[in-house]
């Protein structure tokens, strides 16, 4: 069906509209819909509406338990100070070490976005710590780099005890939603860390 | 020095060109969106210089650029080209770029991640193209730790690169097939195998030149190699169903076939005014034509490269200057007009 608007392109959004109970349906291309007026609904067919927000909306899933997950939103990457509602709403990560500290909280979606959770397949061939930095600039470099703040720190440095934060957040959520297993996970792996810690 | 898409490969006419692309971070820095200015052109700087010696890698050579340093026009042109994608074409921070003369190479740095490797090619070249990033990877990676994870493997911007970092995509030509009444199921059922269908210059019926492009649609939990296989089946599958409405449409109406392959030829190379669209649809259906071998041009000529050529970037780089929407039109038609060589 053509839209009914330019009679041009492809109808692809039917829009109903029920006035003193008379329903009418209408036909319109996603272009002449964006030029209409809806209303409140306008928004949906602005091409502002980002696609990215679909996928934060799907990374954000199960976010009516608000309160639960406050604690959880509060969380911030010590690297790159990006925090996990900051991720939430651009789907995007600040720096590699966000990863570590997203990690639980992230997991489950990125299970659900990938289809696993585990990446199997090419690894690093070289994989140190610095990498050399070109011939004969190595000093100001590193210097340069020390004073802007952006040298990563060794990865996952600031990660058990934020880990800690994050997994207590997350277990006290178990608790209340009854899930003993994961809460048990959780226990054992604040454990785990706790005892890193003091070994070091 | 002619450019990848230049090239003619006669071998398997569905297939357009094969990509490989692969995204890296390097360990030192945060994603190229928590960087300053400063951080981010140090970064690239430091890249460009590592990776000076590329060319002694595969013998190609390069050329090492800012975005910024580039015009709008020959911006737009790259990503007309396939070069970069829109966003990083839009991208107003710093951004480098290395690419070979061919353009089939380009490394694009502080992109939407620090590194994004690409390899494009004529014809169906997955397997290689892929063997090729790889050694790349290995040449960058000598010099820069990337950001990797064991759990997660190599760390993006976006979690849905996450992984391998891979994006492997073939170009079809498809123009019996996505007239079908099913093809939009079709599209839907190769979803659920992980791969995804989409049209090059449009969604649905307004793809106009029928070309789709096929590329996986998940980054982890898969080998480079289970990448690489499905991409292939997929884009096999495709084919082959193409061939074969296609065999049936040629053997039930041969005669408007013919006449629509010719009828196309004839617009194409006497036409004054074309715009983008008819342009894209004559181009298909010659094609088609070429590919069914209901018509011969006298020399090899891919219509690929004239579809790359007549979009609006592409052809006011060739006039220098900025045309209006009918000059467009007349000089899409005498690009096309001229570079179309004779029917044999």
């Amino acid at each position: 069906m053509l839209c009914e608007r330019c009679k041009i392109r492809e109808a692809n959004i039917q829009y109903t509209e029920v006035i003193n109970g008379v329903k009418k349906d209408h036909h319109f291309c996603a272009q002449c819909a964006k030029e209409l007026d809806f209303g409140p609904y306008s928004a949906i067919f602005d091409s502002e509406f980002p696609l990215g927000k679909l996928l934060s909306g799907l990374l954000g899933i199960g976010e009516e338990q608000q309160e639960e997950k406050d604690k959880a939103h509060q969380v911030v990457c010590p690297t790159c100070r990006t925090s996990y509602d900051e991720f939430i709403k651009n789907s995007r990560f600040g720096c590699p070490d966000c990863y570590s500290v997203f990690d639980l909280l992230i997991s489950d979606n990125i299970k659900q976005l990938q289809g696993s959770e585990c990446h199997k397949g090419k690894q690093p061939k070289f994989h140190r710590e610095h990498s050399e930095a070109a011939e004969g600039n190595t000093e100001d470099i590193s210097d340069a780099s020390k004073v802007s703040g952006s040298v990563m720190p060794k990865m996952h440095a600031d990660g058990p005890a934020e880990q800690i934060r994050i997994l207590e957040a997350k277990l006290q959520e178990a608790l209340k939603r009854e899930e003993y297993e994961t809460a048990a996970q959780c226990r054992d792996r604040i454990r785990e860390l706790k005892e890193g810690i003091e070994r070091c | 020095m002619l450019k990848w898409f230049e090239q003619v490969e006669p071998e398997r006419p569905a297939v357009i060109s094969s990509r490989v692309r692969l995204v890296r971070n390097w360990n030192e820095y945060a994603f190229p969106s928590r960087l300053a200015q400063k951080e981010s052109m140090e970064m690239i700087r430091r890249l460009e210089l590592g990776l000076s010696d590329l060319g002694s890698l595969d013998g190609k050579t390069y050329e090492y650029a800012y975005l910024d340093e580039l015009s709008e026009l020959e911006r737009k042109a790259l990503r007309e080209r396939r070069v970069f994608n829109s966003t990083i074409a839009s991208k107003k921070t710093p951004t480098g770029i290395i690419i070979s003369e061919e353009e089939d190479t380009s490394i694009v740095l502080n992109g939407t991640d620090h590194i994004r490797i690409q390899l494009l090619a004529v014809g169906f070249h997955l397997e290689e193209l892929w063997r090729r990033a790889d050694q790349l990877d290995d040449f960058i990676n000598a010099r820069f730790a990337y950001a990797y994870d064991e759990k997660y493997g190599y760390l993006t911007s976006f979690p849905t690169n996450v992984g391998t970092g891979m994006r492997a995509s073939v170009v079809l030509h498809l123009p019996s097939l996505s007239m079908g009444k099913k093809f939009t199921g079709l599209v839907s059922e190769m979803a659920r195998f992980g791969a995804q269908v989409r049209g090059l210059y449009g969604e649905g019926s307004e793809n106009y030149g029928a070309l789709y492009e096929v590329s996986n649609q998940k980054t982890l939990g898969l080998s480079e190699k289970e990448i690489l296989d499905l991409v292939n089946r997929v884009a096999l599958q495709l084919i082959t169903q193409e061939s074969q409405v296609r065999q049936m449409a040629l053997e039930k109406h041969g005669l408007e076939c013919a006449d629509e392959a010719y009828k196309s030829y004839g617009v194409l190379k006497y036409a004054r005014r074309l715009s983008a669209k008819d342009a894209m649809v004559f181009l298909s259906q010659l094609m088609s034509g070429i590919a069914d071998g209901i018509l011969e041009l006298k020399e090899p000529c891919s219509m690929y490269r004239l579809m790359l050529g007549l979009q609006p970037a592409n052809l006011q780089k060739l006039s220098d200057r900025p045309l209006g929407k009918e000059e467009l039109d007349a000089a899409r038609a005498s690009y096309i007009r001229s570079e179309l060589p004779e029917l044999r």
